[in-house]
């Protein structure tokens, strides 16, 4: 018989001495990027190792804004975001609960094709999708490009329709004696007491839409209507360009959402996990 | 009834006229453009500018090659890192948890345009991190962008970071939805934790294993932004180019989109062959 | 207030046959109480009765009102649920004025009625607050005020009061008796629960596998069930069942030897004798054995319930249906070796189908 106490410390340190080394790795390149942010260029490119965050984080800020007028870009990532998340979340609540609430002819069919075709690559899609809004509504570098075509993405129809199948039936009957209609016990009922489904949908698409880059790319290459990522991505090839004003571009893009992975950690671990589970 | 029916039609079908028109309409015109040659105009119905080009052009065997490269080191490497993490971040001695579990999973929000530029610097030849730590302990320093193998290692490595902690939460959440008392049973019946982890855990974690293995596959099939913004656009000479890569540059720079289309039905088969193959090695035996 | 009338009602859920033919007309104003074992079809019966579920055919009734093509809505019922399906995110005024305001009622009339059926129902102090803040009886009051909101023609209850503790249920049954009495409501009531149904109905449909197996008030199927399946829901403790053979048949009265009880007898008045030989079902509910008489027989009491005011002996408790008795003392009659018999003229006789035997 080994003692329980030492056993447990014992594993305790096995434990931390395996996690702690490995964490401080995955932290390390973010740390860089706030550390590359406050750096002068030639710092960065010097042969010192620099692991502490400098002053230059203004500088390096008011290089990238004369490169590309990064605000601008964040305005559009920002509005893109926001208005596809909306769009997405209405459109795929009404499906899931049409999916959820009620047996009707093709059902299973429409459900089939959905969880079917989602299998498939994207790539199968953006060539087509690219000819058609670019070449046959000749839309590109448009509001609509850039938010409607991603509107397709079936996340949320199969995870409010999870979610609503789960809610108690009697609570949908109960309104349908009282003579209540059915948009109005979707709205009234169904929705509020999916609240937490719809936040944890809406910050997992809002992200997908934010980091979304391949589309973007495609669709919208002027500088008017670029989203942040594109227009960072685009300075990667240049030669005469401020990598310290890049890495500003990095940490603008990335501290939203690790302020909202942060605070909002327990419906985003549900998003992703949902997703798995379906 | 069918006034029921209408009702759920009338929820369904804004959500439904999006997916046609920007998903099924073009699977469906993306098949019928892969036996077109689109060179020049007017695009003509012939198969061999694409289906048999495919068979015969080396560039695509190259990124063929290098993404099945990927997916048979990446992939298990991954998934492999993924589930010894979620064990661990499971434990009930692990202190600092928020923080711990924050390094890990952080990643997953991260742009690829913003980790791609972080990666740049940190591998840079002359001045990044990682080679003046290499030449500190005495190692000689990599080119990480000249040299093909040191290339793919990078493309590797920036993977596995940004993906490791999401398939970690998809594990971990399979972990927690396993009942406690199963454990206690063992421990009663004096069942030791490296057997418990063999006979109970690992097995009641295949369906979650098999879904992570089938996700990141499909990833890897599609993998596009970090050879394009990390490696230059799957640098050096090709050695980083990805089938989606490939299908970027057929598609969207040769504006070729009878070839992209067929290149594209490719990546689809094989994931979905893939993917299939996973499925059934990790299918229920019993 | 309305009649409700069910006319060759069947229900299909593909091939199964959930409702086979049913008929019944509840009268404006009566409380009839749908009871049966689970899977009878009684809460299917409701539902269809609400709208929840569709006629596979026959048709139903409310007032003058053919509803088989009528929405739950619009047929004048309302209904309270087992699980009260309280709305969790709305207050108890909120819940109980949802499907007012939902349907443009005017707010004044809204409110007024709200106030009524709170003040009905002790509700007035938890107007404010929200259902997981209620106990389990507050959610079912709050559940029944929703239902007087809507003064409907017809009250439906599914189960409401399965999921509360004994002694809630006790207290939540005066209340809806006393409801129905003061509001003079046509209410019809599902549940599995035979006390229930003895306590609170004007009339009971006891159903079976999808048929109406009797119709009749609580003690008209106490004292003369249909068959022996009625015979064995209603009553509690149940009734005893014994297998026997017509012997004579003398003035009226039919003599029955219990098979493997000695030389026991049971007396029985019927219309006309029957075949001697004939096997039978004897049916004794336990208040009626005596201790002692002339044709009893020998038991071994196993286990005594003592309830203060009856005490039931349990008898044969390895078999499947033990021998229960009652008896009016406070004695411990445990281990006890009796002989009983049955009082003349109280057993109840089936025949081979279950059917009663007059």
């Amino acid at each position: 018989m080994r003692s329980k106490s030492k056993t447990m410390l014992f594993r305790s340190l096995a434990l931390h001495s395996v996690l702690v080394p490995l964490a401080l790795l995955w932290l390390l390149p973010l740390w860089m990027m706030f550390v590359f942010a406050t750096m002068s260029d030639n710092a960065i490119f010097s042969p010192d190792i620099h692991l502490i965050p400098s002053t230059q984080f203004g500088e390096n800020f008011a290089k990238l804004q004369g490169d590309i007028d990064f605000v601008r870009t964040l305005i559009v990532s920002v509005v893109v975001a926001v208005i596809y998340t909306f769009f997405s979340v209405a459109l795929t609540s009404m499906a899931g609960w049409a999916l959820a609430r009620y047996k009707f002819l093709g059902r299973g069919l429409v459900v089939a094709i959905i969880l079917g075709t989602m299998t498939l690559p994207y790539f199968v899609v953006v060539i087509p999708q690219f000819i058609m809004v670019a070449r046959d509504f000749g839309l590109s570098n448009t509001w609509f490009a850039l938010i409607v075509p991603p509107l397709f993405n079936s996340l949320g129809v199969l995870f409010m329709r999870q979610a609503f199948s789960l809610m108690p039936v009697d609570l949908f009957d109960a309104a349908r004696v009282e003579g209540v209609s059915e948009w109005k016990i979707f709205i009234h009922i169904a929705l509020p007491l999916s609240r937490p489904m719809l936040a944890a949908l809406s910050i997992i698409l809002f992200l997908h839409s934010w980091n979304n880059y391949l589309w973007p790319l495609l669709i919208s290459n002027d500088r008017s209507m670029m989203t942040a990522p594109v227009a960072l991505g685009s300075l990667f090839g240049l030669i005469d360009v401020s990598w310290g004003g890049v890495m500003v571009g990095a940490v603008l893009l990335t501290v939203p959402m690790l302020v909202v992975f942060v605070f909002l950690q327990r419906f985003f671990m549900a998003g992703i996990t949902a997703g798995a589970v379906k | 009834m069918r006034r029921r029916n209408l009702t759920a039609y009338g929820f369904l079908s804004p959500y439904l006229l999006i997916f046609a028109a920007f998903w099924l309409w073009p699977i469906i015109y993306s098949f019928y453009l892969s036996f077109l040659s689109t060179r020049r105009a007017p695009w003509t119905f012939n198969p061999s500018m694409t289906w048999l080009r495919i068979t015969q052009d080396t560039a695509f065997y190259n990124a063929l090659w290098n993404t099945l490269k990927i997916l048979a080191i990446q992939v298990p490497a991954m998934v492999f890192l993924a589930t010894v993490l979620a064990v661990l971040l499971n434990s009930q001695l692990l202190r600092a948890r928020g923080l711990i579990r924050f390094a890990f999973f952080a990643p997953v929000v991260i742009g690829e345009a913003a980790y791609a530029a972080v990666f740049r610097l940190m591998f840079n030849t002359d001045f990044g991190i990682v080679n003046k730590t290499l030449q500190a302990i005495g190692l000689s320093k990599v080119d990480w962008f000249a040299n093909p193998s040191a290339a793919m290692s990078l493309i590797i490595m920036a993977v596995t970071w940004r993906w490791v902690g999401y398939n970690a939460i998809i594990i971990l959440s399979g972990l927690q939805s396993i009942q406690t008392d199963v454990y206690e049973a063992a421990t009663l019946e004096r069942v030791s934790p490296r057997q418990q982890f063999f006979h109970i855990t690992l097995p009641l974690l295949r369906p979650v294993l098999v879904f992570c293995f089938v996700l990141s596959v499909i990833g890897s099939m599609q993998l596009f932004a970090e050879p394009y913004l990390i490696t230059n656009m799957g640098g050096p000479g090709g050695a980083t180019e990805t089938l989606g890569l490939f299908l970027y540059r057929q598609g969207f720079l040769n504006l070729n989109f009878g070839y992209a289309s067929a290149i594209a039905y490719t990546i689809a088969a094989l994931a979905v062959a893939i993917s299939a193959l996973n499925m059934w090695i990790g299918r229920d035996r019993t | 207030m309305a009649s409700v009338s069910i006319n060759q009602v069947t229900k299909q859920f593909g091939a199964v046959s959930v409702i086979r033919g049913a008929n019944l007309h509840v009268e404006d104003g009566e409380l009839v109480v749908f009871v049966g074992p689970s899977g009878c079809g009684k809460s299917t019966l409701l539902r269809m009765i609400a709208g929840l579920e569709d006629i596979s055919s026959g048709d139903i009734h409310i007032g003058d009102t053919m509803v088989n093509d009528i929405e739950p809505g619009d047929r004048g019922v309302a209904m309270v649920f087992q699980s009260y399906a309280l709305y969790p995110h709305m207050s108890v005024q909120q819940n109980m004025s949802f499907g007012l305001r939902m349907n443009g009622n005017e707010k004044a009339d809204t409110e007024r009625r709200v106030q009524t059926a709170a003040k009905v129902l002790q509700l007035k102090p938890l107007l404010a607050r929200l259902p997981k803040q209620l106990s389990g009886g507050q959610r079912q009051r709050v559940a029944i005020g929703r239902a007087i909101v809507r003064e409907p023609q017809v009250f439906l209850f599914d189960e409401p009061l399965s999921n509360l503790d004994a002694e809630l249920r006790v207290q939540m049954r005066v209340e809806i008796a006393r409801l129905h009495k003061e509001l003079q409501a046509t209410m019809i009531y599902v549940t599995h629960d035979q006390t229930e149904a003895m306590t609170l109905a004007d009339r009971i449909v006891v159903l079976r596998d999808g048929l109406i197996e009797q119709v009749g008030s609580p003690l008209e199927l106490y004292h003369n069930p249909a068959n022996a399946f009625v015979a064995g829901f209603i009553g509690s403790p149940r009734i005893n069942f014994f297998t026997g053979v017509a012997t004579e048949y003398a003035e009226g009265h039919q003599l029955v030897q219990l098979s493997g009880r000695g030389s026991a007898v049971a007396k029985v008045a019927t219309t006309e004798a029957l075949p001697s030989g004939t096997l039978i079902k004897v049916g004794v509910r336990p208040e009626h054995f005596e201790i002692g008489g002339a044709c009893g027989f020998p038991i071994k009491v196993d286990v005594v319930e003592q309830l203060g005011s009856v005490s039931y002996l349990y008898a044969d408790t390895t078999s499947e249906y033990p021998l229960i008795v009652a008896r009016q003392d406070d004695g411990d009659h445990r281990s006890d070796e009796l002989t009983i018999s049955i009082r003349a003229g109280k057993a109840l006789l089936f025949g081979a189908d279950g059917n009663r035997l007059r």
